[in-house]
């Protein structure tokens, strides 16, 4: 392929931008068929593992033995530490400081958008959820008119989520569900006593309701070069053993495997340049965050990858004679229907199940509950479109649940030191329909590097609020029929828009193009050497974790791209 | 482990021995290589007197005494106490933790003719537990109110006990000692008998 790709007018046959979990996909497909490839990060350099300073790290090492620097978090790190149950002194070093790359948030509508900030992206920080949009999610827009039609079936993508499933291991149960399409998976890892205890309770009382392994990209069988999880439990820090599927444990070096590709971090790419004459990208500039510099590099076909938000905000800020509004915004759409997932946990049970049972290891993920409500069609009871499925987790209660107790000396320490009660949490995830007027802009404001700012104007609508309602009243009798001997509701009202850290839909996919800004294999159909493969392209949300489907989609674009390199169309 | 040697563990690892073979030929050290980090709690800190040091380690020791496993003195508790006093309180909260120290230190000797530290236990337990008493009503002591930073305006005993209980379990005394501690369990097992003296495992904030 190489041969047929002429380089000689450019400095690289390829530029992605951004090397997070999409970005990562893109540099390892297209090294892989040939191109030289050059990635560009705004993040710090991250090396695998030899970086993972908090890794295994015991608590009596960290400062303040684990207690938050609040005044730390307060100042510089506002949005990003609300991210509590990954965010905290062990890898803070990975993520965005707020303080020195701020965006317009608005109190009134706050938006939370959190980020990393390293080479890797979030990969490093992700829950590793991995799920496959079904047949039905695919339909839903053009079944109730809310957005415009996927221009993609489930049989087509079908092949990538399999061949993105082998490479980055996913280990779960197949279930035979249509609204959750098995996979391609390793061995299911164990469950806890009360998992099986509650599992069988719900199989005789909420048939319709199955509980299976969370699939998530961890292996529980080696791959060449990763090895098993070791289940030493806290992933958000880093993994060296390259256990669970991050950018940096897999796809950058199957990428740097082939010889071809570039990394340069700390490179923040401001904007691309768009040549009238021949209608392509020509080159994208980028800002050295440490020095200042500002240079540019010039490829044949130009991938962005920077996440959805970023995306869209280099896109906006990349206006010219031809694109006043942002490039490949001929139609206006950019920006617009934008969606997140709303969250939440919704109960907390107490178990006096499985007392005298206990656990050896710290298994990194829960099990699952898919969707269950709207499923084929529309229920009788539902007063809403589409559905949600919970996330769900067994803990023990131990001392750091119980450290306000009354109480002295040696009975206070022997209570403490023993283990409490079994908990069972639901949380559930749930569809955002795609509404125009969820967006993000570019405000007047801008930052240290004179690029202007983003704002948010998000607002969850009737739809995820009736969601939410079901969500609740299901969960009780979920709870109920696990066994609960209590079950507590665990938080109230919606998740902070940008809480589920699934944006996704800026620059949506669709055939037509007056209301679609790319095309079906994520080519802008404005610019036929721009590709978006992050979340910024999809066009509706489903209910599960998307990132499975940014990664699908990324091989499948970069697949089409390269043959049409090939056949000289781009 | 230092860094070179991290690097030089890094160089088994890419020469393509997959890592859980590696995991098998690492030292207890290298595997938790962060073991280069000084434990926190040996940070020299100067906050306190000596009679104060004295009285604050008889307190953490009235709240989780030496037993069976270690105490709070074992595990370092009072320095960790005078550590998070100096650097991590709030100027609210140190006032109240500086405030309850000065009524220790004055009140105790006129009311019981000694110093906290150099009264017999009985003593100790009562004026804490008096303390404890005056505090109760406090939203500290509200069931499942754990979740959160620090309540700034918590009374000194309420101070006491919680930064002596997270010190305690998160030292790694404490932690090895009282609780179990293995950070590279290697495989996980959902149902292992559990019996009546087992205690949790550490770790994993
Ligand atoms: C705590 C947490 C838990 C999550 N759990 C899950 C889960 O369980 N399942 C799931 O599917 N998803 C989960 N997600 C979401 C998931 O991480 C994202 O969907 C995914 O990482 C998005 O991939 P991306 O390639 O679009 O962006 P990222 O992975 O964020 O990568 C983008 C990269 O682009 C770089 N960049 C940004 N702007 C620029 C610029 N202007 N120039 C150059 N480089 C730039 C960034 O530095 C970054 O490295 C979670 C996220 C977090 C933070
Ligand atoms: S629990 Fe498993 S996947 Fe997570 S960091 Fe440890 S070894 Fe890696």
């Amino acid at each position: 392929m190489a041969n047929i790709i002429d380089t000689t007018n450019y400095d690289f046959d390829a530029i992605v931008v951004g090397s997070g979990i999409s970005g990562g996909w893109a540099a390892k497909e297209l090294t892989e068929k040939g191109l030289n490839v050059l990635v560009l990060d705004r993040g710090k350099p991250l090396e695998h593992s030899v970086d993972y300073t908090g890794e295994h790290a015991p608590d009596w090492k960290f400062p303040f033995q684990g207690k938050k620097p609040r005044e730390l978090y307060k100042e510089e790190y506002p949005i990003q530490s609300r991210v509590s149950h990954s965010f905290n002194e062990a890898n803070r070093h990975f993520w965005n400081n707020d303080k020195d790359n701020p965006y317009v948030n608005d109190p009134d509508k706050p938006f939370m958008w959190a980020r990393a900030d390293v080479v890797g992206g979030r990969s490093l920080l992700w829950g590793r959820q991995t799920y496959r949009f079904s047949e039905q999610d695919f339909k839903a827009n053009a079944t109730d008119g809310h957005g415009i039609p996927w221009p993609v079936e489930y049989d087509d993508i079908a092949p990538w989520y399999s061949y993105v499933e082998k490479f980055i291991g996913v280990n779960g149960r197949n279930e035979g569900l249509p609204q959750l399409p098995d996979g391609e998976f390793q061995k299911p890892m164990p469950w806890y006593a009360l998992e099986e205890t509650i599992g069988e309770r719900l199989k005789k009382k909420m048939p319709n309701v199955t509980l299976t392994n969370g699939r998530a990209a961890i292996l529980t069988e080696d791959l060449p070069g990763r090895s098993a999880c070791h289940y030493c439990g806290p992933c958000p820090r880093g993994c060296s053993t390259g256990s669970y599927f991050s950018s940096q444990s897999s796809t950058l070096p199957a990428a740097k495997a082939t010889g071809r590709m570039t990394v340069v971090a700390n490179a923040l790419v401001d904007r691309l340049e768009h040549d009238p004459e021949t209608g392509k990208i020509s080159a994208v500039h980028v800002i050295d965050t440490q020095t200042r510099e500002r240079r540019s590099y010039s490829a044949r076909v130009f991938f962005l990858c920077a996440s959805t938000v970023a995306t869209t905000q280099v896109l906006m800020n990349s206006t010219s004679a031809v694109f006043p509004n942002g490039l490949a915004n001929s139609n206006g759409v950019l920006g617009k229907y934008m969606m997140d997932h709303p969250l939440g946990t919704m109960n907390l049970g107490v178990f006096l199940d499985d007392m005298d049972s206990y656990y050896s290891g710290r298994r990194p993920t829960g099990l699952y509950i898919p969707r269950f409500r709207n499923v084929g069609e529309q229920d009788q009871d539902a007063d809403f479109l589409r559905g949600y499925g919970y996330q769900t987790f067994v803990a023990r209660l131990d001392w750091s649940a119980r450290f306000n107790s009354k109480g002295f000396g040696s009975k206070l320490k022997n209570d403490l030191r023993k283990p409490g009660q079994w908990l069972w949490a639901l949380a559930y995830f749930s569809e955002c329909l795609p509404s125009e007027s969820n967006q993000m802009k570019l405000s007047n404001k801008v930052d240290r590097f004179g690029i202007p700012q983003v704002a948010f104007d998000f607002t969850w609508g009737k739809n995820e609020l009736a969601i939410r309602a079901d969500a609740e009243k299901q969960a009780d009798s979920i709870m109920k029929a696990a066994g609960a001997v209590l079950s507590l509701p665990a938080s109230e009202g919606m998740s902070m828009p940008g809480e589920g850290i699934h944006e996704m839909g800026t620059a949506r996919m669709g055939d037509d193009p007056n209301q679609a800004v790319l095309n079906k294999y994520n080519q802008a159909h404005d610019v036929a050497n721009l590709f978006v493969t992050d979340g910024s392209f999809m066009t509706s949300s489903s209910c599960v974790n998307p990132s499975l489907t940014y990664m699908a989609f990324t091989a499948r674009a970069v697949d089409y791209a390269v043959k049409q390199l090939a056949e000289g169309h781009i | 482990m230092n860094r070179r040697e991290f690097l030089q563990c890094a160089a088994i690892m890419v020469s393509g021995l997959t890592a859980s073979q590696l995991g098998i030929a690492l030292t207890e050290e290298q595997r938790v290589y962060l073991a280069s980090a000084p434990n926190y709690n040996t940070t020299d800190v100067d906050y306190l007197s000596e009679e104060q040091r004295q009285i604050l380690a008889a307190m953490c020791e009235v709240i989780i005494p030496k037993s069976d496993s270690p105490g709070a003195i074992d595990a370092g508790v009072p320095h960790f106490i005078e550590l998070m006093a100096a650097d991590w309180f709030s100027d609210e909260e140190r006032g109240i933790f500086d405030a309850g120290m000065a009524d220790i230190e004055q009140r105790i000797p006129q009311e019981y003719g000694n110093r906290f530290d150099l009264l017999p236990p009985s003593d100790q337990l009562e004026i804490l537990e008096a303390l404890e008493e005056d505090a109760s009503d406090h939203p500290w002591y509200e069931f499942g109110n754990v979740q959160r930073d620090f309540i700034s305006d918590a009374p000194f005993i309420c101070q006491l006990k919680e930064l002596t209980i997270w010190g305690f379990f998160t030292s790694e005394r404490g932690s090895k000692e009282a609780l179990r501690y293995n950070p590279m369990p290697m495989t996980f097992d959902g149902n292992i008998p559990l019996g009546p003296n087992d205690s949790s495992w550490a770790g994993g904030f």
